[in-house]
């Protein structure tokens, strides 16, 4: 930050208000007061209900640490789908209220949520460290980084046939079609939405070559699934050998416990989603889920996001393998994390999204 | 058999349970939006855009393929095993009765999955084929392989149906039918089979029902190759805008039920002559196994070659993807065992607390709905009126609902019925969903049991002056208490697999089995989910093979 120069008379005047605001935060600091009064509105209303799409064994690292620091809240954790997520929130909205916070990996319809008004804002120093991309009005936030990658089977692709970019992707399906016919899979984006926002980024981000993309899977007849578990099943076993845009976290705690599972990030570009939270508006916890919320944004929540929840932690001052500065690191200007806000709206309009289907199909059912 | 005003309560509450979440699913189909929202108005938009959509017209064609399919290869093979099992003197037939009965309570998704990890392109049966023969002559992923794997292990509904029914027979005509010379095969073809046709007619149509419904298997097996069907359609609705469409949901749903309300109407005009069938009088029908002599290789051999694919081939895959870190092509399955699933099964609290949760709704919940449908079995037997006839069409419907739009219609009924909110998130509303959707199950065998006491031994009951409700009590329910045996069985392992009605209803607390599968198997952990199921699998079998070791010794 710059100041323009000022007289000295001014600048003592200055300097004599920032103390007296220094002292007075000295004595009373302003965060922390805040923590505390949340804390003890929240100890009052005692139970938080979190709807949530991750895995309950990843979420309850965050859980039980949340309960050490305010043992008076109660912490009901639902996990489901992101589709079963979105349905009940809305009918349990409609019929009075539903959960405090939701947390989904499906950003668009978080997105939507919170453009339809259903979450309410908050604003606290936990909130303020997050870059701008993962900040939504104050009313959705971003609290992972977990980029998209492509996962292969290291036993059966050679070490020569590794794709380290998009670009060497496409070739690899080009030149070696017969070789990896009905052997490449991918996200059907007709069956996930997170398959479908990420493909359609794909198209966003890589302009020109998109459609070499959906050429080249059309040539290698792609086997398109539903779920990341058949995906990542179906590389490991050999079935396919190479797959698109799989989520590097979930990829990441497999390749831990099977060594036939290898992740490339693209070093052209690389896609990156973020988890988003909200406050509902009609929370009945209010306190208790901003508390929630700061918690896991908090340098400690963040913390084990990266190192127990096998999540990537999106807060820059945390280091590590598996946060967004390790991926800096390693991947620089690269990274592409996919911004929370109305872009990502677009889709959403049926005529668009239909559109965009009919485009995939034609490119990739091409025999 | 009750008295009037109990048994239009039991109507009543029959059709309100049933009608209400259907009514919401047929008044959704006609909306633009949720029916929830202010927005949302009356539309036909939703069954333009599926009629005008190509892929539910594949769906349509594959559904009706592989409902006419399965139902070819399974009444023929359940009828016949039922025969075998229950008629003859096979050998080993006690041991034989559990693993029979696995496909109907291990969940298809899993049964499926099983089938990829061992005859899919690199499963160890076909790898183990490929270096003996040189090639792999099937494939997993067609529509043919699906059909056949979906016949396949539907046989076991077929069975429990056919048995019940065989059970509650006297062996006096087939002993006839032997003393003159026909042999084994005759006696079933002729005699025994022709005497529970009633019981088949029902078990047909269900069968044909449940290939509208079919979901888990062409889930995992149909989607590689891009074979879809009614209800995988109906599961790609949901995302395909973006946003859930329920109304494209519903619409489907509507079509799935216009299709299958007419085999109720015809399924009742087969069974107008079911009084023929009458066979359990107030004289003796004690049952005396046939004999099979040389026969009983044949039956052994057809016996095993069913198990082996029905049972062996998936379990086994399941089994072993328990038990590894990694499998497929180029692995040595020796090098990559691990105990680590089980252990990961063991220390999360919620894997627990689903296992219970299953027992619980498996066991109590399972009793508790086979006495609801006993009370409504009760309300409609001998009494063929327009209420009975009500009942019939009421009964069959819920199953024509896909179970995720229906768990979906009771989500919305608990949410929105204030006397009931409180209940939703316990076990409650899940076991009342499972009851609903499973009515016709459970429905069906108690009505094929009922159908074969004689009414001579009520009216000699009512002739002595007891009430229609001491009948019931003294005389109806103590002579289909196999029946009921059987039925309570069915519902238990129906209830222990059963997820996908279940999912808008679980809560912290309410999870269960199915679900936690499912919800694992989105995001990876495969591996844990064998385990899982495996274990599922050893804790029900044990315990189903309890319960006919007691329900034997209820026979002799």
């Amino acid at each position: 930050m710059t100041f323009p120069f000022q007289p000295a008379r001014r600048r003592l005047g200055f300097l004599i208000a920032a103390t007296c605001v220094g002292l007075a935060a000295g004595s009373l600091p302003a965060h922390a007061q805040s923590t505390a009064d949340l804390a003890a509105a929240a100890a009052k209303e005692g139970k938080l209900v979190i709807y949530g799409v991750t895995d309950n064994e990843q979420a309850n690292h965050l859980i039980r640490e949340f309960r050490v620091q305010y043992p008076a809240v109660q912490v009901e954790y639902s996990n489901m789908s992101t589709t079963e997520l979105y349905n009940r929130f809305i009918s349990e909205s409609a019929a009075g209220a539903s959960a405090d916070v939701t947390w989904s990996s499906a950003m668009d319809l978080q997105v939507k949520l919170v453009n339809d008004g259903y979450a309410q804002p908050h604003k606290s120093a936990e909130t303020a460290k997050l870059p701008e991309w993962a900040n939504w009005k104050n009313e959705a936030f971003g609290t992972t980084y977990e980029p998209i990658g492509i996962v292969y089977n290291k036993r059966l692709v050679p070490a020569a046939d590794v794709p380290q970019s998009h670009a060497d992707f496409i070739r690899l399906l080009t030149t070696q079609a017969d070789k990896y016919k009905g052997k490449v899979t991918t996200y059907d984006p007709e069956k996930s939405g997170v398959g479908f926002m990420l493909v359609t980024q794909d198209k966003q981000v890589n302009g020109a070559g998109f459609a070499d993309l959906l050429k080249a899977f059309g040539g290698v007849s792609v086997r398109v699934q539903g779920a990341t578990g058949t995906m990542m099943e179906r590389i490991a076993s050999g079935e396919n050998l190479i797959g698109y845009n799989l989520n590097a976290a979930y990829a990441l705690t497999r390749a831990q416990k099977d060594p036939s599972i290898g992740i490339v990030l693209p070093k052209d570009y690389t896609l990156v989603l973020s988890r988003v939270m909200f406050i509902a508006k009609g929370a009945r916890h209010p306190n208790a889920a901003k508390l929630w919320l700061d918690f896991v944004l908090s340098k400690k929540g963040q913390e084990i996001i990266a190192s127990k929840a096998d999540l990537y932690a999106i807060r820059p001052d945390v280091e590590g393998d598996t946060t967004a500065s390790g991926l800096r690191k390693q991947l620089g200007d690269a990274l592409r994390p996919v911004p929370i806000g109305t872009g990502l709206l677009t889709y959403l309009d049926q005529a668009k999204r239909l559109d965009f289907l009919k485009q995939w199909n034609a490119a990739v059912k091409a025999k | 058999m009750l008295q009037t005003l109990p048994r239009r309560a039991v109507v009543a509450l029959l059709a309100l349970s049933v009608f209400f979440p259907l009514g919401l699913v047929l008044w959704q189909s006609v909306l633009s939006g949720p029916f929830f929202m202010p927005s949302a108005q009356l539309s036909l938009e939703s069954f333009v855009f599926i009629f005008e959509d190509p892929d539910f017209w594949m769906a349509t064609r594959n559904t009706l393929i592989i409902a006419v399919g399965m139902s070819v290869i399974a009444i023929p093979l359940g009828a016949v095993l039922a025969f075998i099992m229950v008629r003859t003197d096979l050998p080993g037939r006690r041991w034989l009765e559990t693993p029979i009965l696995i496909p109907i309570f291990v969940s298809p998704v899993v049964l499926g999955f099983g089938y990829v990890v061992s005859l899919g392109p690199v499963g160890f049966f076909s790898v183990w084929f490929e270096a003996l023969f040189g090639h792999v002559p099937w494939n997993i992923y067609s529509l043919a392989a699906i059909v056949v794997i979906a016949g396949l292990t539907h046989v076991p509904h077929v069975y429990l149906y056919s048995s019940s029914a065989l059970r509650n027979l006297g062996s006096d005509v087939e002993e006839a039918a032997r003393l003159s010379g026909a042999s084994p095969f005759r006696v079933a073809r002729d005699v025994s089979i022709p005497m529970v046709s009633p019981a088949l007619l029902y078990v047909g149509v269900l069968v044909f029902f449940l290939g509208f419904e079919i979901f888990g298997l062409p889930l995992i097996l149909g989607d590689p190759e891009g074979h879809l069907v009614l209800t995988t359609y109906l599961y790609k609705l949901t995302n395909k805008l973006g946003t859930p469409s329920y109304h494209l949901m519903a619409a489907v749903a509507t079509c799935i039920i216009a299709v299958t309300f007419p085999l109720v109407l015809l399924q009742r005009a087969l069974l107008k002559s079911a009084q023929r069938f009458v066979a359990m009088k107030g004289k003796s029908a004690r049952q005396r196994p046939l004999a099979l002599g040389p026969w009983k290789w044949v039956a052994l051999a057809v016996i095993a070659l069913w198990l082996l694919l029905t049972i062996v081939v998936p379990v086994s895959g399941v089994a072993l993807r328990s038990v590894v870190s990694s499998w497929g092509a180029g692995i040595n399955l020796l090098e990559v065992l691990t105990l680590d699933h089980f252990r990961a099964v063991f220390e999360e609290d919620v894997m627990i607390r689903s296992i219970l949760n299953s027992i619980l709704i498996g066991t109590f919940g399972g009793a508790l709905a086979v006495g609801g449908y006993l009370l409504v079995g009760l309300a409609t037997h001998r009494k063929p009126d327009g209420l009975s006839r009500l009942v019939d069409y009421i009964v069959l419907t819920p199953r024509a609902v896909p179970g995720l739009m229906a768990g979906l219609a009771v989500f919305w009924v608990f949410l929105f019925v204030p006397f009931l909110a409180p209940l939703r998130s316990t076990l409650f509303s899940v076991w009342f969903a499972y009851a609903v959707v499973w009515l016709a199950y459970g429905m069906r065998l108690i009505q094929s049991a009922l159908m074969q006491v004689g009414p001579e031994l009520e009216e000699a009951g009512r002739l002595v002056g007891a009430s229609r409700a001491r009948v019931s009590l003294d005389i109806t329910v103590p002579l289909i208490r196999n029946g009921l045996l059987g039925a309570w069985l069915l519902v238990f392992m129906i209830f222990e697999r059963e997820y996908s009605t279940g999912v808008y209803l679980l809560s912290p607390g309410t999870e269960v089995i199915g679900a936690q599968i499912v919800s694992l198997w989105a995001s990876g952990a495969v591996d844990v989910v064998a385990a899982l199921s495996l274990i599922n699998m050893l804790l029900v079998g044990t315990g189903l093979a309890l319960a006919l070791r007691f329900g034997v010794k209820l026979h002799d």
